[in-house]
């Protein structure tokens, strides 16, 4: 199966009316660029960041004033990370639009729209990180409006079990920010393009 | 003769990016560690015993307690105007805080004692580092 899958990755032919790129405008492609860069900046940052509320901001300040392109690595990252999730937005519009998502590729929309929700999740997780005012009342906000929602008591009390910037919550955050999110964004990812390859290209749709 | 699979050309610049890389990620991986540097240079006989003496410039106080030499920053810790120093202490003249003759905390609104910055004796001289 594995084999399979890694064949699907990397196909050994592909249409060349499948690359029309006025079709997909690339988007997707884009947006895994963008998540690859930020997984060689955010690799990066890890040698610097200090997740322990005392110390993030300052490690921050460190990288930023000490550290010789520290500030441009961290302005990439942030940068990026608003690019990626633009990219993903124009993209889930562009499969909207196109009826991408009907039959025989709704699985792929699923896997689409949890990539999408995962991307949104990441950029939440990472906010908190810097530990400026900014990060904590973001973060705070969003915690009290997933106090509004069905499971969102529960939810809640597993990212933040001792309120919002405190040594267990920011651990939590950074865990998920670099591991847990990102692996299964990458996972996700692969899945989707498998599937494309499984659905004979990415045309025609209607 | 089998073409091989890769050039002359590829491999120079590949070795050439690589050498790139490294390099740059090196420089990344290695800060900048603070030189401390001397912000003054007193020679020791101005300072009187259990006397002070103070450059609102530079916003250091230069203290003397018996053998004791130390410096205060002189940048009040509540909102960081320039504290005054005066035989009983030291006083902020913008909202009232004081400090006794240690740089600590005697009445608020500043919840931190004053700065402190090292001194290193040098021959004849104090100097003070930041």
């Amino acid at each position: 199966m594995f084999k399979e899958f890694v064949k699907h990755l990397f196909p050994r032919v592909v249409q060349k009316r499948n690359l029309s790129f006025s079709y997909t405008l690339c988007l997707g492609g884009l947006a895994f660029t963008c998540l690859l860069l930020l997984a060689a900046t955010g690799l990066l940052l890890l040698f610097y960041y200090q997740p322990a509320p005392a110390s993030a901001y300052q490690s921050i300040l460190f990288l930023e004033g000490s550290v010789w392109g520290g500030r441009y690595l961290r302005s990439l990252h942030r940068l990026t990370s608003h690019f990626f999730l633009v990219l993903i937005l124009l993209h889930t519009l562009r499969v909207v639009l196109t009826g991408a998502y009907q039959k025989p590729r709704e699985l792929n929309w699923l896997i689409g729209c949890a990539l999408l929700f995962l991307a949104v999740f990441e950029g939440y997780t990472g906010y908190l990180l810097p530990m400026d005012q900014l990060a904590l009342w973001a973060t705070q906000t969003g915690m009290e409006l997933l106090r509004t929602v069905p499971l969102g008591g529960e939810i809640r009390a597993i990212l933040v079990p001792d309120g919002v910037g405190e040594n267990m919550s920011l651990l939590r955050f950074y865990v998920l920010h670099i591991l847990l999110v990102p692996g299964s964004i990458l996972c996700f990812s692969f899945l989707h393009f498998y599937r494309i390859r499984k659905n004979k290209g990415v045309l025609p749709y209607l | 003769m089998a073409k091989p699979g890769q050039t002359r050309r590829s491999f120079l610049g590949a070795v050439i990016s690589l050498a790139a890389g490294a390099f740059l990620i090196g420089k990344f991986l290695t800060p900048k560690t603070r030189q401390k540097k001397a912000l003054l240079t007193v020679p020791k006989g101005d300072l009187p015993p259990d006397g002070a003496l103070v450059y609102r410039e530079a916003r250091v106080a230069l203290l003397r307690q018996g053998e004791e030499v130390y410096a205060l920053n002189l940048v009040c810790t509540h909102l960081g105007c320039t504290v005054n120093v005066t035989p009983a202490g030291l006083v902020c003249p913008c909202h009232g805080s004081s400090f006794d003759r240690e740089g600590k905390v005697l009445k608020g609104p500043a919840d931190r004692p004053l700065e402190r910055y090292r001194v290193r004796t040098e021959g004849d001289f104090y100097q003070v580092l930041v």
